[in-house]
């Protein structure tokens, strides 16, 4: 058993280093790579947490998040949307890269403060570990969804944050009912799908995928038509 | 079993609509579905108020008052949108060839959006949440123009933000109900019994998450940014269903939250939730002052309507939750009335700007009366509604003490009733400019308004007395003291 | 005592011996990995061998710190053997002379020596090479001194012997988030102080791309033998810290027997070999970083430390 929590304090770190990771690269490949990464992370984690607990429901999880994350989203990604998305070699970012890594940093640290009062009503190790590190995948990610302007880091901020979640629910709620894990697994995919169908039509109407080409919006919009 | 019904009728419709020789008639099918969904739930009412609750399925389908109400609002708004859908989608609508996709989303999210009241567990609820914001990404960008997709977009990102946020909150619910000794099937109701048991940390930690997460979908602000935009792109009986329920529904879930909260004696989140409200309502009555699109007035005044039901349901007491559950009602009726005006008088003049329109007395007396009624409802003048409900949600709060956030209150609906009317009056009244292009407003688009408008015109001066039953029961699950 | 001086001459020996080898194997793995056959492992002996018995011709122009400069890149990477965990586990006769920071500092003279040697002959490109050296130098420092704080704050002392022993005593501590974020920063550590791939070309001669090796572009003779030396020995003294002190310490000698002590000395060599297979993975599959974004790869390991830092903080505590 203590084999199993520090195999997973091993992958909570590489989780964070995934994450400072999708924040620090600059290519559309590279943050798409690091969520590969990230993902297969936490379907080893949900498989060593349920052998340690005998649960066969995290088992499930951890294959399904494999199938899911690792395999479906990128493949359907990439058929979905045009190649030339993926050859982007420098995103536009609001912020440059080591200042990013520093406000990643104090995120994370902002998180482990935060959970601090949580954290402390278990005596469990893998709950302090997971719960924290979750929070600060969550965190990591609406970050990397704000600082990018590309369409596609935008959408897998938005998974990173799903695998935040995830990384904190299979500590704390490890005998959660298959159908809302499978529920919610499938919900993943939807979302990848719908935005994915809506970056193409973006693409297809105003040219690129840089979204903040598109604010017309404001207190004086245009007229209809 | 009617509870099943009533869920699966529109997703049979959706799928009615995708069988290629259905298409033409898409519409059709719509409305013959969700009238009949509205009748059963109609029926699932009156179930509810003799028994108290009905099970369908044991621990994933239960409704008891407040989650009939809501379905009710649900069945009644999508139906009516339906009806309105017809002519302005033959006529106002770019898309031609695509309105059977239209229709087919508008039941997947009709679907949604009437199954998310009946589930049980507070994890379902989270699936069915994202399932609404999915079909609602896609009917907002339906038109694709490059405003459209821009509104899309950011409904989509910043909505999508909040799930896995909630996520984490309902797991962390979890992990607090299970460890204070919980069964495995968790649902709403068990989650009140056990709540005094709970850790006040961990309720208190999940009861952020989820508002926050949850907030961003029903427009609380801060996290209210998409809404103008949303609600200004989408097609108008989109755009009604998406003000009068969509923000409802995650309303309600946080509204359970908070109630499970409120029975926890050592978390003290009432007032921080009127706070929040009261941001809420100070945000979007300062908005409306400034606006110039006449939809996104009415999306403002959506977010100021979710802002004064959550500070009402912050008082924490019988009344407070009783003015909350009657605004719910009451703006949901009310507010897809004004989009639907709203969808007539784009279909009349093509601008959506205020400064645009002008003398709709002249140009159609029906489009300028019925913009005149709602935008007086809305804003919440006697004799009318919502006059009414945020009558006695400011009593509530005299009564159970909070005389500061009630005279705040007071002061912010009244600024936004002044700005609604200034920017209405100026469309109403005066020359109507020669140049202008007139168009045609179909029948089913008067005839929808003229059924919506009943109830909004009714229920200011009589309450009829299953209704108010209704709002009974439901004000009783909101908890309070 | 006596004993514990001879294994710490033999230390010494170990690191001025095998140095060039470990040089040699690398860039030998480096080519066969390459599809090329490389140069014999042994040719770094060959080429001291060379280079000790050419004529030295140095420049008029420069002062006694140009002289100085060959003997202080030999000598420094000597004082910080002393100090570490190079064949035994336990601490040697002079192993308490100073501990990680003094190790970092002694690195750190023989780096600055360098640095200011090449500005002094006056040729171009000595002082643009210099100026390189001192900036990744300066960004390494904080990350540097963040691995000690974070190695010592875990272990409750700043001695190399006494961290190697606590901190992978358990699987837990070794698997723990901190354990793991502070062997990459201390990877990315060797990879700029050492002067390899994504930082620096070691096998380019282009003087204008030059960062490490233009410290001995103005040597000749001698003096480009011992900086020459100098140089493999730091990588090889790093290679000792990482793998004994963070890593791995697995093959050490744990009692005074004399028979165990030289038995160690093959195993940490199949173990630096290892590592040396990971460093050719590394340097083959990435290309050189540009100048400006070194400081953002270094800005990743002061990142990637801090929060090591933090974690072990918050585990502890």
């Amino acid at each position: 058993m203590q084999l199993i929590e520090g195999l997973n304090a091993l992958s909570a770190g590489l989780i964070l280093l995934t994450a400072f990771g999708m924040v620090a690269t600059r290519q559309v490949q590279g943050v798409m790579r690091f969520f590969i990464v990230q993902s297969a992370f936490l379907a080893a984690s949900a498989l060593l947490i349920g052998v340690g607990r005998g649960s066969i429901h995290l088992l499930a999880l951890g294959v399904i998040t494999v199938l899911a994350k690792v395999i479906a989203i990128p493949w359907v990604l990439r058929r979905m949307l045009p190649s030339d998305l993926y050859e982007r070699r420098e995103i536009n970012q609001a912020i440059n890269i080591p200042t990013s890594l520093l406000l990643a940093l104090l995120l994370a640290i902002a998180a482990e403060f935060f959970l601090s009062p949580a954290v402390a009503t278990s005596t469990d190790p893998i709950v302090r570990v997971n719960l924290p590190i979750g929070l600060a995948g969550i965190l990591i990610g609406a970050y990397t969804l704000i600082a990018r302007r590309e369409a596609i880091p935008q959408l897998i901020g938005i998974l990173a944050m799903e695998n935040g979640a995830f990384f904190a629910g299979i500590a704390v709620a490890p005998d959660l009912p298959l159908i809302a894990e499978l529920a919610i697994a499938i919900d993943v995919i939807l979302i990848a799908v719908v935005i994915g169908v809506l970056t193409r039509n973006i693409t297809q109407t105003i040219g690129s995928s840089d979204v903040s080409l598109m604010s017309e919006l404001r207190e004086e919009p245009r007229p209809w038509r | 079993m009617a509870i099943m019904v009533v869920v699966s009728l529109p997703l049979f419709a959706a799928l009615l609509c995708w069988i290629k020789p259905l298409r033409k008639i898409s519409w059709g099918i719509t409305v013959v579905c969700l009238t009949a969904s509205f009748a059963l739930s109609i029926a699932i009412a009156a179930q509810v108020l003799w028994y108290g609750r009905v099970i369908a399925i044991p621990g994933w389908f239960e409704v008891d008052g407040l989650s009939v109400l809501v379905i009710l609002l649900v069945s009644w708004v999508c139906t009516l949108a339906a009806i309105f859908a017809g002519g302005y989608m033959r006529h106002g609508s770019q898309q031609t060839e695509l309105r059977w996709w239209f229709y087919c989303n508008y039941n997947l999210l009709a679907f949604a959006l009437i199954i998310v009241p009946a589930f049980a567990s507070p994890n379902l609820v989270w699936v069915g949440m994202e399932l609404i914001t999915l079909f609602a990404i896609l009917l907002v960008g339906f038109e694709s123009t490059p405003s459209a997709l821009e509104a899309a977009w950011k409904y989509a990102i910043l909505t999508l933000m909040g799930a896995p946020i909630s996520l984490f909150g309902f797991f962390v619910l979890y992990w607090a109900y299970r460890t204070s000794g919980g069964g495995t099937i968790e649902t709403w109701q068990g989650l009140s019994a056990m709540a005094s048991t709970m850790s006040p940390n961990l309720l208190k930690l999940s009861f952020l998450m989820v508002f926050v997460g949850f907030g961003a979908k029903a427009g609380l602000a801060p996290m209210h940014v998409w809404l103008p935009d949303a609600h200004s792109q989408a097609p108008s009986p989109v755009c009604a269903v998406l003000s009068g329920v969509k923000t409802t529904v995650p309303l309600y879930a946080i509204l359970r939250f908070l109630s499970i909260i409120l029975a926890s004696p050592e978390a003290r989140i009432g007032n921080w939730m009127v706070v929040a409200g009261l941001f809420s309502v100070g945000i979007a009555a300062f908005l409306l002052l400034q606006v110039r699109d006449y939809k996104r007035m009415f999306a403002y005044s959506t977010v100021e309507h979710m802002g004064i039901i959550l500070t009402a349901a912050g008082f924490a007491t019988h009344a407070g939750a009783s003015g909350a559950v009657m605004q719910m009602l009451n703006h949901s009726i009310t507010k897809s009335l004004c989009f639907y005006t709203a969808g007539m008088v784009l279909l009349l003049l093509e601008t959506r700007q205020i400064k645009e329109v002008r003398g709709l007395f002249r140009l159609s007396p029906f489009v300028a009366s019925a913009l005149l009624i709602c935008s007086l409802a809305i804003a919440g003048a006697p004799p009318f509604p919502i006059f009414l409900s945020e009558f006695s949600i400011l009593s509530a709060g005299l009564r159970s003490g909070h005389n500061v956030a009630v005279i705040v209150l007071a002061i912010l609906i009244v600024i936004a009733f002044v700005a609604i009317f200034l920017q209405v009056n100026s469309m109403l009244f005066g020359k109507p400019d020669p140049a202008a292009t007139v168009g045609k407003v179909p029948w089913s688009c008067r005839t929808a308004v003229v059924i919506a408008a009943l109830p909004v015109v009714v229920l200011g001066v009589y309450v009829p007395g299953p209704v108010q039953a209704l709002l009974t029961l439901a004000a009783q699950q909101l908890g309070g003291h | 005592m006596i004993r514990t001086v001879v294994y710490n001459i033999i230390q010494l020996l170990f690191v001025i011996g095998l140095a060039p080898l470990y040089a040699g194997a690398l860039s030998r793995l480096k080519e066969i990995i390459q599809s090329r056959r490389g140069p014999s492992v042994f040719q770094p002996y060959r080429d001291l061998w060379k280079l000790f018995h050419k004529d030295e011709v140095i420049s008029s122009e420069t002062t006694w710190i140009f002289r100085i400069t060959p003997y202080l890149v030999f000598v420094t990477p000597l004082f910080v053997t002393i100090l570490i965990p190079v064949l035994t586990a336990y601490p040697l006769a002079f192993g308490f002379m100073g501990d990680m920071l003094a190790g970092g500092f002694f690195l750190g003279l023989g780096g600055f020596f360098a640095a200011l040697a090449a500005v002094d002959t006056g040729n171009p490109y000595g002082p643009m090479g210099a100026s390189r050296t001192r900036m990744v130098g300066f960004l390494v420092e904080p990350v540097f001194m963040i691995v000690f704080f974070t190695v010592s704050f875990v272990a409750h002392s700043t001695i190399p012997y006494i961290v190697q022993q606590k901190w992978v005593a358990s699987p837990a501590a070794f698997f723990s988030p901190s354990h793991v974020l502070l062997l990459i920063a201390f990877l990315m550590i060797i990879l700029a102080e050492g002067g390899k791939i994504p930082v620096d070309n070691p096998s380019g001669h282009f003087e204008l791309a030059m960062i490490d090796e233009s410290k001995g572009l103005e040597y000749s003779g001698r003096g480009a033998a011992l900086m020459k030396w100098g140089g493999e020995m730091k990588i090889m003294v790093l290679t000792c810290i990482f793998l004994n002190v963070l890593f791995a310490p697995w093959g050490l000698a744990s009692d005074q027997q004399f028979l165990h002590v030289l038995l160690a000395i093959p195993l940490i060599f199949i173990k630096i070999l290892f590592f040396t297979v990971l460093l050719v993975i590394i340097e083959s599959s990435l290309a050189k970083l540009r100048l400006f974004r070194i400081s953002e790869f270094l800005g990743a390991a002061f990142i990637i430390s801090v929060a090591a830092m933090i974690a072990s903080i918050f585990s502890v505590a």
